[in-house]
């Protein structure tokens, strides 16, 4: 039986979107070399992972998915639309509809493909492991991709001409990139950068690419994420639909509260993800501290460093002044020092020696010694080791504090120097730990 | 070869347009425009700028709902009956190119895939003149060649009905005259066309029927011969001899409504030339006076439009519009 001419005039215009991609050298360029240039940036910057890139896959697709849904598509789409190609479309006896899904389709065809490249690339150079759970791994690459195809057509919709959909892309990729969880690690960025992120959906699309190549259990307990990239991706693709043009030519048609809708799903998903405390800080991978080995604490050295009483990083003697017993009361009920990641809690605590010492504060050598108290008395001494090791061979991981009002520590000095400072304590007391330094 | 999309509605005219209105903020581009075409006929909107010529075949194409009254294909009601109508309907369009890297050839596959119906891309690309081109980009392809392409997709669902907007805008002299002849070819076919131009020599050619669009509005509709033989301006004869001919032979000539001499000749407007001729060169030989020009013009259908408007016939493309 012959199929529906429709149906046949569809799976015609769906090859062909895909073969006149192939024909575009800017497609090429920005649809496979692009990426490719993104995973090799990664793989340098992240080079000291192990296995590499690993850590990183859920990025690096997100990214490649982003360029194709909110330039690739969108681009294409308003090409077309200014050469009067979809004003052609519409004389068809076929709802326009339709052609829109299948350049859709086609869209997400191109983009796996981009996808695949990067795995496979990967693998061969710098042998990073397929993904764990493959079949989640396409539900989660499809869920995401067609969100932000969503988000593409929306783009399409609103921009006038080519330039304007650069212009309107880059105010969706760039904020992601940069401050959204999928250019720079979440774990990196500073607390409030991870609250905006949660607004975003570049966050829960890294979210819920990630785990299917490094996770034990896949895809488990990612059922917000999914839902809230399902919310941003309808939102935007049902006001996309809505305001989408045939014609060339400036809108006529008012789009503000259309705009202002599909940003409310934004807003709505970010302030469910906030009051139901999934925007927790993200901290650095345990791993960072917790694969610290003896061998590399047994490496470290011990000399030169200040004497307890110099004016650089002070440390009390082991008795303590009766007038400290508030202070070591409020610093052992203290939330940063007690947080589910011993190695960030030790640091926080070392944070606030550091602290102390940089603002002259009057009690510093005290304060030293009672946060040297709370790692001794809190910590197994294998931790304690390892998170302290953990400190002075990487001083930029990790959180680091720049200061404490609630005990006393008003002033907050830069962070860079809170983490130079804190390598010396950090010296101070894990030599005291493994009984190099007397006390 | 399969056959052409017939209407089922034998009885119904191609198209019939009823009090048409059609706003953009607050310009009335239409304003109450209905005409109906029979079928097999050619049929032209021949209107200056802004007269609504396009928008008018926008409506008729389903690409721009109308703010008032109704349109018809073959009995399909536009409103209600969109598929069946666009089934029985090609279109070349203004302001509507391809892909600069689509070949002729997959352009016509891609575009008869939707219809039941259809030619092959090899049959128009033959009967065409695109075989050379059939797989060269469309980028490549010259405006002849362009308009060649764009007349072929609008047959390629083999229409009852063919809409063509300026379908010979830009073209060379040569190009111009090779797209009327096809054009004419698909009338012969039993096909009707509905076009629009603002070239008024093409309308005068092609059409069977005009409507004069201005100011969104129809003026008049009629075979343009009738049009002109309704015009009030009279013919003119020009015509120099040597020696020029006396003004007291001229006062003679029968039908003169009006003569003035310039030019080295004299200019004589009658409405009946016929007379005027037979008799003008009886008395320029009597009068020993010898031919070296006569030029006759009759009432053009830019005459028409003068009369009919009070203003001068300004042709171009619609503002707004893609030509």
């Amino acid at each position: 039986m012959r199929a529906a001419p429709q149906l046949i005039g569809w799976s015609r215009h769906f090859l062909l979107t895909i073969h006149l991609n192939f024909l575009n050298p800017q497609a090429i360029v920005y649809g496979y070399l692009v990426p490719i240039i993104f995973l090799l940036a990664f793989a340098g910057v992240f080079r000291a992972d192990s296995p590499p890139l690993l850590a990183q896959m859920g990025q690096i697709m997100t990214i490649t998915i982003l360029g194709g849904a909110c330039f690739g598509l969108p681009t294409a789409l308003v090409a077309e639309r200014e050469q009067g190609v979809w004003r052609r479309y519409r004389l068809l006896p076929i709802p326009t509809l339709w052609l829109v899904f299948s350049a859709m389709l086609a869209r997400v065809l191109l983009v796996a493909s981009s996808v695949l490249v990067q795995i496979i690339l990967a693998r061969a150079i710098f042998g990073t492991p397929f993904p764990d759970h493959p079949g989640a791994a396409a539900l989660a690459f499809l869920v995401v991709t067609a969100a932000f195809l969503g988000m593409g057509i929306l783009i399409a919709a609103l921009a006038d001409n080519v330039p304007a959909v650069q212009a309107l892309g880059q105010c969706i990729f760039l904020p992601m990139i940069l401050i959204g969880g999928v250019g720079v690690p979440l774990a990196v960025l500073p607390f409030w950068a991870q609250r905006i992120a949660g607004f975003m959906p570049g966050r829960y699309a890294v979210e819920v690419l990630q785990p299917c190549f490094n996770a034990p259990n896949g895809l488990h307990e990612n059922g917000f994420r999914f839902a809230a990239l399902v919310v941003i991706g309808l939102a935007a693709g049902v006001c996309g639909v809505r305001l989408f043009r045939w014609e060339a030519g400036p809108r006529t048609n008012p789009a503000r509260w259309w705009v202002a809708a599909a940003l409310a799903s934004w807003a709505a998903v970010g302030a469910i993800a906030w009051e139901t405390g999934r925007l927790k800080p993200v901290l650095p991978e345990a791993a960072a501290w917790s694969n610290i080995t003896e061998a590399q604490i047994a490496e470290i050295g011990f000399n030169g460093l200040p004497a307890d009483n110099d004016i650089v990083a002070p440390l009390g003697p082991p008795s303590l002044d009766p007038s400290t017993k508030e202070l070591a009361g409020k610093l052992a009920s203290w939330p940063p020092g007690k947080l589910d990641d011993s190695g960030q809690s030790i640091r926080n605590l070392v944070s606030i020696a550091a602290i102390a010492d940089l603002c002259a504060d009057p009690r510093e050598a005290q304060m030293a010694r009672l946060a040297f108290r709370q790692i001794q008395n809190r910590f197994e001494p294998a931790i304690a080791r390892q998170a302290l090791a953990w400190i002075i061979l990487n001083p930029d991981d990790g959180q680091a504090m720049t200061r404490a009002p609630e005990l006393g520590l008003f002033r907050h000095p830069p962070e860079r120097l809170v983490r130079q400072r804190s390598v010396i304590y950090a010296e101070k007391y894990l030599g005291r730990l493994l009984g190099k330094i007397p006390d | 070869m399969p056959a052409d999309h017939k209407p089922d509605r034998s009885s119904a005219a191609a198209v019939s347009v009823v009090n048409l209105h059609k706003r953009y903020g607050d310009i009335e581009a239409v304003s109450g425009v209905g005409f109906e075409v029979g079928a097999g006929r050619i049929f032209g909107l021949l209107g200056p700028n802004g007269a609504g010529k396009t928008t008018t075949l926008e409506c008729v194409l389903g690409l721009r709902r109308p703010d008032g009254g109704s349109i018809h294909i073959h009995g399909f009601d536009l409103r209600t009956q969109a598929i069946q109508a666009k089934l029985l309907v090609g279109a070349q369009l203004q302001a509507a190119t391809l892909q600069d890297k689509i070949t002729p050839r997959q352009a016509l596959d891609l575009f008869g895939s939707f219809y039941p119906q259809s030619f092959s891309s090899d049959e128009l690309l033959g009967r065409f003149d695109l075989e050379a081109k059939a797989d060269a980009f469309f980028a490549t392809l010259s405006g002849g060649q362009r308009q060649r392409l764009f007349l072929a997709l609008a047959l390629v669902n083999r229409p009852a009905l063919l809409v063509l907007d300026e379908p010979t805008a830009g073209l060379d002299p040569q190009a111009r005259r090779k797209l009327r002849a096809l054009i004419r070819e698909i009338q012969a076919e039993g096909r009707t066309v509905l076009l629009s131009t603002h070239d008024l020599e093409e309308a005068g050619q092609l059409c069977d029927q005009i409507a004069i669009l201005d100011g969104g509005r129809i003026i008049a509709v009629a075979p343009p011969a009738e049009l002109i033989a309704r015009a009030r301006t009279p013919a003119r004869v020009i015509v120099r001899t040597t020696p020029p001919l006396a003004s007291t032979v001229v006062d003679a000539l029968p039908g003169v409504i009006g003569a003035a001499y310039g030019a080295g000749g004299w200019i004589l407007d009658t409405r009946a030339p016929n007379r005027l001729l037979a008799d003008l060169v009886r008395r320029a030989d009597e009068a020993g006076a010898e031919l070296l020009d006569v030029q006759f013009h009759q009432p053009s259908l830019e005459d028409v439009f003068i009369e009919l408007t009070g203003r001068p016939w300004s042709g171009g493309s619609e503002p707004g519009e893609a030509s």
